[in-house]
This record gives structure tokens, sequence and C-alpha cells, in this order.
């Protein structure tokens, strides 16, 4: 299991609209909300890195989304189980 | 705790750490759950391995293992982001096909070039490195033995490799894979400022009212550089961002204006905006006159191609003659005064960094014909693009320019510097910026930015290039070799004189036989070269050995006789410089797999096995002319050694590396606060091998405009990163600026000191007339550079332009984005980006698989009409990173003349379905 932390930014009057959009994304959670400037949080849990990318390119291809890029990066061992 | 609820607990931590590295407001009682969550974990700072932007990262380490990495909130390139590369930092440590002992191929106990590879001991591999090397070394002299590196290199790696090479085996064959990428970067610099290294750094982003991207799609291959932009875009309406490029690609997404050009347009373009700013008066004359000279060169230097046909396939004849002589088309013809048809002869091949002054009457009147309809016409680069739409964009490309108001950023990297003119584009780009007074200052500057995470400050600082020594300076120059030599404690004339073959001419060395030792160090020179057919089949079928240091198995890997494992990034100690001069050092957080070691150790455990006496005798060096040295002959320096007092018998680990002066620096050292360091482990030594070296290339720099910090300020936690030169402890930002650069005096206001080609002579746009050098104190140089064609252009054989480059998953040649295994089992291979209409009249379309074929090879692909990239009719676009799919194998091996850096950027093939 792989986890990321994501910042995407959307415009701020498109908050909840984008919220929606992302948290129909596999994997993908919205977590913190910064409803001033538009940042978002989100976690996206993968197998492995393609997936991740995979996500990543995704999230970066939803309407609203003007930026989003990986901050934190958390990856299982091969073959252990978190 | 379950899995489900362990899970849940990790993923709000993860989210909570996350928006603290970002600064989303977030409750105490949560980053308490996250610091639970992250409980016995190490954290410690590092940089990003990928590319030259150069981002602060954050590590985690826990039981001797990398468990999560963070963008650095504290770093100020990235402020906590990573892009989509950063996903690899921690995890491509633990790929499951790591090299973790060395392999080599044998047949019956034996080496054997036609032998599959074995494992061996270190042991058994340096045992037959030292016997190929001295094979060669005797046979051939320095010349015959060779390193290709690169931009990844570490500072230490590329200073200990430099130093073996040039100061034991007075070798100047090593060359970086930042050949293939910086080199054209590089040559302007010094040919302009004297001195390399930019001028401005990116917190230049913010302040910019116009930003202009030439042949630079940063979108995908610099993301966090474009994040700056777009927040900037966003936060001030003013700013308008315009995308100069050969195809439409993402960072069109964001741009006001996108022009596409046709290849080499660049050229043509850049001299219509010079004409426009002198005919609408905005240039800033005070500075000009003050601080700027005018200067030209000669247009006749060739293509960097092979001046004979010997080795050139049948396909290849007619444009490796053009190397001699070439037609001049319409085009060319008009840019350069002269006319269509004549017939060139490539005198200036061997001078093509020559250059001279002009008067601004003889600048003006080379500008001349670059006429908005003229410059239109050759630079028009989307054939279904209305000609008066395209005189627009460029008139809106010269507004913006023009407008003194406007903070003003011109970004490249590989666009122009993958040219057959990559010199003559970068240098008209400082034409620009200073004819408009708009360089090295808050919000304003041409700004050159680079690939590889090293490839300023390693591969181009500490000098691993054929023709460099550390500091700017290079083996021609006696004056440098002398400082050099006093440096280094060598004996006068121990250095050789004459550059060594550059990366392209090292591959071709191998086909001719010219080299016959090549050690291959944290680069992939077989699949990132041009033409590789060629090299692929010498590495094979020739009389050579070729070694591969590396962490994976690569297709450099795959066609070498001896293969070593290496540590990687965070399994070592280290120090990359970035783009904007910012020298960044982590320590080592891991050991490395199995018996893998680092380059450092490779290095300094070859360096043991040669006494001086085996390399400072008197050596062969073909070609050598220099009225300070026997001709063709590197003189007996053992002597004028003892006199130093050397024995002959002194390994050249104790003469180079293991000094008096660097045992002193002491392991274990308070600064490394309980890492390891695995290369003084495997020397069994007790001096700290990174500190010394480092400290020891420092001294060359400091005081002469290259200041670095002391070793360990780099490491103070509230430290990230310096950008040079750093005077009493304080970075500089904006170099030759008063007020900002230490080195330039109250009342000068602007001082370009760099010293290299700084007394030229004179002359017109024909030649010189006046050979006397006439010294430059402090002047920057205005280039007045013409159009030239490409030397290879579609015709009715190869009707189409290709062009080659990255994409924003893969970095490198893939060797490390590609490498993590879920990435390869499914990892979609390089598509070939064609417009539809083009796949249409081929009978393909989207999905289909095609036979893409040049003058020098054929490959197969997968067609895309529509993905990201979207070609003008008559261009194809493919990535190179796919090693299955060899694309170099299409490339042409035209380079720069003066920077002899490969043009990636255009060749002709045709396209057939498959």
């Amino acid at each position: 299991m792989n986890l990321s932390g994501i910042l995407v930014v959307v415009p701020p009057a498109r908050l909840d609209a984008a919220i929606t959009d992302l948290s129909t994304l596999p994997g993908v959670e919205v977590h913190h909300v910064d409803p001033a400037t538009g940042r978002l949080i989100v976690v996206q849990e993968a197998d492995g890195v393609e997936a991740e990318m995979a996500g990543l390119v995704a999230i970066k291809a939803r309407p609203h989304v003007r930026l989003a890029e990986m901050v934190y990066h958390y990856f299982a061992p091969e073959g252990e189980e978190s | 705790m379950t899995s489900l609820t362990r899970r849940a607990f990790l993923k709000s931590s993860v989210a909570a750490s996350a928006a603290a590295t970002v600064g989303l407001p977030v409750s105490k009682a949560v980053l308490a759950q996250a610091k639970t969550a992250e409980a016995g974990w190490a954290w410690d700072k590092a940089v990003c391995r990928f590319c030259g932007t150069g981002c602060g990262i954050q590590v985690a380490t826990a039981g001797g293992k990398i468990v999560a990495t963070k963008g650095d909130p504290a770093a100020p390139v990235n402020r906590g982001l990573n892009c989509i590369k950063g996903y690899f930092n921690g995890k491509i440590l633990y790929g499951a096909d790591r090299l973790t002992q060395p392999l080599m191929r044998m047949k019956d106990g034996k080496f054997d070039k036609k032998g599959p590879f074995v494992p061996v001991s270190w042991q058994a591999a340096f045992d037959e490195m030292e016997r190929q090397f001295r094979k060669a070394y005797a046979e051939k002299g320095p010349a015959g033995v060779a390193i290709i590196g690169s931009g990844q290199y570490t500072i230490q790696e590329g200073y200990v490799a430099a130093k073996l090479m040039k100061a034991g085996f007075r070798s100047n064959n090593i060359d970086p894979n930042a050949r293939h990428c910086m080199a054209s970067a590089v040559a302007a610099f010094l040919q302009v400022f004297g001195i390399d290294e930019p001028a401005n750094v990116y917190d230049d982003i913010e302040l910019a009212d116009s930003v202009v991207l030439w042949g630079a799609n940063m979108a995908e291959a610099h993301p966090i550089l474009w994040s700056r932009i777009t927040d900037r875009r966003l936060a001030a309406k003013s700013t308008k961002v315009v995308n100069i490029t050969t195809y439409r690609n993402m960072s069109s997404d964001l741009a006001d204006l996108e022009i596409v050009i046709a290849p080499s347009g660049d050229l043509a373009v850049q001299n219509y905006l010079a004409r426009e700013l002198l005919a609408r008066n905005a240039v800033n004359w005070d500075f000009v006159k003050k601080h700027c000279i005018f200067a030209t060169g000669p247009t006749d230097i060739g293509y960097g191609m092979r001046p004979t046909s010997k080795f050139a396939y049948d396909a290849e004849k007619d444009i490796q003659a053009k190397e001699l002589e070439n037609t001049l088309d319409e085009a060319e013809a008009i840019g350069q005064r002269r006319k269509a048809g004549e017939k060139v002869a490539q005198k200036s091949r061997a001078s093509a960094g020559a250059h001279w002054q002009i008067t601004l009457e003889e600048f003006k009147r080379g500008l001349e014909p670059y006429t908005l309809d003229y410059a239109a016409k050759v630079a028009k680069g989307d054939p279904d693009e209305p000609m008066e739409a395209f005189k627009a964009k460029l008139v809106a490309l010269a507004d913006l320019y023009a407008d003194m108001k406007r903070n003003t950023m011109s970004f490249w990297t590989m666009g122009f510097n993958q040219h057959q003119r990559g010199v003559w584009v970068n240098e008209q780009n400082y034409m620009i910026h200073l004819l408009l007074g708009k360089h090295g200052t808050p919000g304003n500057g041409a700004f050159s930015l680079t690939g590889q995470p090293s490839a300023c400050g390693t591969a181009r600082e500490v000098g691993t290039f054929a023709h460099r020594l550390p500091a700017d300076m290079v083996v021609n120059n006696p004056k440098h070799r002398e400082i050099t030599e006093k440096g280094w404690k060598l004996p006068p004339k121990t250095l050789n004189p004459k550059p060594g073959s550059d990366i392209m001419g090292i591959l071709r060395d191998l086909e001719d036989g010219g080299v016959k030792f090549l050690w291959v160090q944290v680069t992939n020179p077989f699949q990132s070269s041009p033409n590789a057919n060629h090299w692929l089949k010498a590495a094979r079928e020739m009389d050579n050995f070729i070694v591969v240091a590396d962490c994976y198995p690569t297709l450099s890997g795959k066609v070498a006789d001896l293969v070593l494992p290496a540590a990687m990034i965070y399994e070592k100690w280290g120090a990359y410089g970035n783009a904007e001069r910012r020298t960044q050092m982590w320590r080592q957080q891991v050991e490395a797999p199995g018996e893998a070691k680092t380059d450092v150790w490779m290095m300094l455990e070859f360096a043991k096995r040669f006494r001086l006496a085996d390399v400072w005798g008197e050596k062969p060096l073909p070609g050598l002319k220099d009225p300070a040295f026997p001709e063709g002959r590197l003189p007996d320096v053992l002597a004028a050694a003892k006199a130093m007092g050397y024995s002959p018998e002194q390994n050249l680990y104790e003469v180079l590396f293991a000094t008096p002066e660097n045992r002193k620096v002491a392991w274990p050292d308070p600064v490394a606060k309980g890492h390891g360091n695995a290369t003084v482990k495997a020397l069994g030594e007790s001096w700290f091998v990174e500190k010394a070296l480092f400290e020891e290339y420092a001294q060359f720099g400091r005081g002469h405009h290259h200041d670095l910090a002391p070793f360990d300020l780099y490491f103070r936690d509230d430290v990230r990163g310096l950008r040079w030169p750093v005077v009493d402890g304080k970075e500089t930002k904006y170099r030759f600026v008063e007020g900002q650069d230490p080195y330039v005096k109250a009342g000068e206001g602007f001082n370009f000191y760099g010293g290299a080609f700084k007394a030229i002579p004179t002359g017109t746009l024909d030649g010189v007339t006046d050979p006397k050098p006439v010294p430059l104190p402090g002047k920057a140089k205005i280039f007045f550079r013409p159009y030239a064609a490409p030397v290879e252009q579609p015709d009715k054989d190869y009707d189409l332009w290709l062009c080659t480059g990255r994409i924003l998953e893969h970095w490198h040649t893939g060797s490390m984005t590609r490498r993590v295994p879920e990435l390869n089992r499914a990892a979609p291979s390089a598509v070939l980006y064609m417009h539809p209409k083009d796949a249409e009249k081929r009978g393909l379309k989207r999905n289909d698989t095609a036979w893409i074929e040049s003058r020098r090879g054929k490959i197969r692909m997968v067609v895309d009409t529509k993905g990201r990239n979207q070609m003008p009719r008559g261009s194809v676009f493919a990535a190179f990173f796919d090693e299955s799919l060899l694309v170099n194998k299409l490339v042409l091996d035209a380079v720069d003349p003066i920077s002899r850096e490969t043009d990636f950027k255009k060749c002709a093939v045709r396209v057939t379905k498959a």
C-alpha cells in the first residue's frame, strides 16, 4: 500500500464541485480544505508507483484543477501489509 | 489496531503532514496524530535526485530503510511541493532488479567479450579492469582511455573522476552526458559573459510580467517551476505567458500566446525581435553603451558530423557530405546576405567558436534582412495557420519584449541547447535581454534552465568536460593548467593541454578503434546518444573493454563487458548544484544493498592500482601541437615529481586523494550526526572523503567568482542550499549587479567580470579586419548570429520532421523512472505523436503500430494523434525513455560545432503502417 498527500488548487468558487468530483476518483479522499485559497489536501491510496502516477495525472486533468502536485509519499516496504 | 483502522489512521496522518508542509491550517490534535504515526522515524533534509530544478525534500528512515519522503516546506525552490517524479525518490532504492554484485562477461572462468554475464567478486572485477586499462593505455596512451560521466554525478564524484583522469592518467577523455544537454548554454555563457552559469534566480518568476518559454515545455519538464509560473499568472492578472514551441504541448494550456515555429525558426524570430527593438528605439542605450559591445563569428562552421564518409551507412552519405560543403537554400541565403544555391565550403569547422568585435552599424546591417515577412516565412511552423495570424503573433511577441514597463523573463532548455546552432540561439536571447538592459535584475533576465540535477554543480563547475578544469578553467590555457597543477600539487606539464574527445567523439572513437577502454558512470550513453546503431555495434564488435557502473541494468549495461553495482543517491554522501547556482548537500541515509558500492570508492580503489611510474612517464599523444610540449608527446614528469617529494612507487590514491591534508579531515565527524559513510567504511579509512574532497575542490573557486561555502554550513539545520558566490557566509542572488554581487564594486552598476574570451579581434560581418585582440574588461557581448538551415530536412524520401524529448512521468533515459517493478509491468511504451491528417494519409489511426525510419535506423511505435502533444502537420514527436523502442537509432548525430552538443530535435523520418 502506498499513500500520498497531494496539494490540489482550484478556484475558490469551484471548491464544492471540485471536492465532489475528486472524491469520485478511485483511492482518492479529500482531507483538508482551505476555502479562502481553494487549496485542498487529498490523499491517494494506490498499489504502487505506477498507479500513483496515473492517479496524479488523472487529478491534474480534472475540470477546475489549476495545480496538483505531490507533497508527501509514504510507501510500505515490499511484501509488507500495513 | 485492525488493518482498516491502521489504514485510516495512516491516511489522516499523511493528510495532516502534507497540509502542514504546504501551510494549510490544521489543528494541533491532528498534527499530534501525524507525529504518532511517524514515531520511530528519523527525518533528514536531502535533495530530489531527478532534475536540475533542485527541489528540497525530507527523507524519513526507519529500521535502516527509507519509508517516506516529502517536499521540504523550508526549501525556497519548491516550498513543500514535489512533482510526479518525487514518487521515485524513496521507492527507487528498492527496485527488484537492483544490481548487487559485479557482473562480467566470462567463458571458461575467464573474461570473454562474447561470453554471458557472470557474477564476480570486486577483486576479480578490478583485476580485469586493471588488465584491460593497462592494455589500452600501453597501446594508445592517454587518448585510448575514456570516462563518460553525467550531470547526475555528485560534486565529489565528478571531482574524483576529473582529477583521476586529468591529473592521474593525463587523459582529457572525460565528458558528461551533460554535453548532450547543457553544452550550448555553457559556450554561450562563456562567449557572452566570460563566465558560466546564470545571473538570475528562480525568485524572478514571482516578479515577472512576461514569461517567455523558448522551446521549453516546462509544464512537463520542470513542473515545480511551472507551478510557480502558474501561481504568478493567476495571482497577477497582467502577467502574460508565451509558449514558443514546434508543437502544441501542456505548457500551451496556460499560455496567453502560443507560437508554433518551424525547426530552427527561433534563429529568425530572435533577429526579427532585435530588429524591432532597434526600429522602435526600445533599446536601453545607456546600459548598452556602458556595459556591452557587439560581436559576430564565422558561419561556415559545419554541423559537427564526421568529416569522412568512411563509417557512414550508404543512406547517411548525402547528409554527411554537407559537413564539408553545403548549398544554401533561399531562407539561409537571405539571412546570411548571400545567394541561394551558393555552395559554401565549411572552412571554419575547426574555429567555429572564433568571434570578433563589430560596430553597431554592422550589427544593424546583419539584422536588416530579418523583416516580419522574412521571419514569418522562415519560422511559421504550422502549415494550417494563416500567415497573417502567425505574423500577428510575432508582432505581439515584439510588443511584449519592447514594453519597457514589463519585467521580462525568458526561459529555455533543450529546444535551444539541442540545436545545430545552439550556441547562437542562446546568444541571441542574451542579445535581446542585453539590448533591453533587462538581464540579471529582479524579474528580468534570460534564464537557461537545466536538465540533470547537477549538470551545473558538477559537470560544469567541477569541470568533467573534455576541455575543462575546475571553476571555469580550461585545459588549453597554460595559466589555467599552472593554477590547477599548483592546486593539485602536480609537477609542471603533468596536465594534458589537448582537449579530449567529447561524448560523441568518444563514441566515434569506439567505432574507429581510437578508444579501447571506456568507463561509464551514472549515465546511460548507449541509449541517450543519437545514431545509436553505430555505437551499439562498436561496443559489442570492436576490440574494446566497456565498464558500466550503475544501480540498475540499463541498455549501456547490457552492451558492456563489466557491470559494477553502484550505490544510489541516499546510500552515499553527496552534493548537487542546481540551475540557479544553489549548492545543496545530503547525508547518507541508508546502506546500499548487497555488494553495491559508491562510485567514489570504485575510483579510489582503482587509483590504488596505478603507481606514478605507470602514468607520469613520457606518453604518446597523437596530434598534440603545443609550443610548450614536444610534438605528439606528454613529457616525463617523474623527475620533477621526485623533486617535489613523490616516489615513483606511490600510487594515485595516495598522491591525488589520500593526501596528508585530506587525511586531516577526520571521520567520524559531528556534522554526520551519527549517519554512516559507505565510502569511508569500504576503504577502511578514517578520513572524511566527501568533505575533504569538497573542500579541496572549493579552493579553486574561492576568491575567483565561484565561492562555495564551507562544507559544514550546507548541513546546518536552517540552510536549504546556498547560491554561489557565497562570500562571508552570504549567498548571491543576482550576479554582475552592484549591491548584489560581492565582486561588483560600488559605482560600477554592472560588471560582467568573467574572464574568458575577453580580448578579441575586430572585424565586420564578413570577417576579421584587425587580428590584434582588444581587451573588453567588464563587458558583455551582444552577438549577431544569422539564421542557418538545419542540415537535414524533410524531403521526398524522409518527409516528416522528428523531434524527441521528455514527458512528464519519465526522466533521464528511464533508468530510474522505469525501474520500479509495477512500472515495468504495464508502463505504456513510448508513442509517436502525429497530426491526424498525417496519420490518415499513411493509412494510420490512433493506437496503430507504425514503422518510423530515418537514414540511420528503423523502429516500430504506436501512433497517438490526440494526446498531450499535438503536432502540426509535417512533424512527429517521440520520447526517448523507452529502451525497447530506441528512438536514438533514428536521430542524426549532428552537433553544434561550437559546443559539440547534439541536436536531438530535428531530423527527417518517414512513417509507414507496420
